[in-house]
């Protein structure tokens, strides 16, 4: 029977300074959505309805948002949840990108 | 072209041929947007970032090619398009209908971006030639098709 060894590296200490698995599950990221003028403003509306559920009239605040002010935040979500939607609504061509809070 | 009636959660469009022959001609042109075209993020910059990013690409180019299989079986597919008195009848499900935006708002997108991305209300207007010309139409056109479906989705009342 082998003895049992000390190990050199103790579990819990070595951080990883690129990968932090608490904060990747935490809701911080923003997913954004930028202004691209050749968007329908109904389409915009459309897809903000479509990709996260959300009502008519919670779905064309936003869309204004895009329009009057460049951009909206649409949601914190963690990583994972953020690259989703930012990639929903890149499949229908929307300029998305998501951004630490 | 227009909505003029739901059948079992199906949309009918009546489409004449000239229509068709510009539907026809915007989706063709999919995909116009290069895979490499989005970003996960503007600020966010690590490795493991990239390498979501290299997915992000992949994931949308495998998209790209579900969207292409697609609209050649819908334009090749017999009986898509029912002759009818007016020209043609055009029946679409909801979600043939959600990957038909996203094929007409890329060419759309991608159009604009080969005019040079131009924002009139920042003072960067398109300045018209032979070369753009055509971009342009075809921007117009992407977004004119789009209106109709989304017209249609919204649920206006079809015209018969």
């Amino acid at each position: 029977m082998a003895a049992t060894a000390t190990p050199e590296v103790r579990p819990g200490i070595h951080r990883d300074e690129e990968t932090d698995s608490r904060t990747d599950l935490e809701p911080g990221y923003r997913v954004i959505c930028w202004n691209d003028p050749v968007n329908l403003m109904d389409y915009v509306t459309h897809v903000f309805q479509v990709v996260f559920g959300w009502q008519r009239q919670k779905a064309e605040v936003h869309m204004m948002q895009v329009h009057k002010q460049g951009k909206s935040v649409l949601t914190r979500e963690s990583m994972e949840k953020a690259e989703f939607y930012v990639h929903q609504l890149q499949k229908y061509s929307l300029h998305a990108t998501m951004e630490r809070d | 072209m227009k909505l003029i009636r739901t059948r079992q959660e199906k949309l009918v469009f009546e489409i004449s041929l000239p229509e068709k022959r510009l539907l026809f001609e915007v989706l063709k042109l999919y995909p116009l947007i290069s895979a490499t075209h989005h970003r996960l993020s503007k600020t966010v910059k690590t490795a493991k970032h990239d390498e979501n990013q290299r997915l992000l690409e992949e994931s949308l180019a495998a998209q790209r090619q579900e969207n292409r299989k697609n609209v050649r079986a819908m334009l090749n597919e017999p009986g898509r398009f029912q002759a009818a008195a007016s020209g043609f009848q055009l029946t679409l499900s909801g979600p043939e209908i959600e990957w038909l935006l996203q094929v007409l708002n890329d060419v759309r997108v991608g159009s604009w971006i080969a005019l040079g991305s131009p924002d009139p209300e920042q003072g960067k207007k398109i300045v018209f030639n032979e070369q753009i010309l055509p971009h342009f139409r075809m921007m117009e056109l992407a977004g004119a098709f789009e209106t109709v479906f989304l017209d249609a989705l919204s649920g206006h009342p079809p015209v018969e």
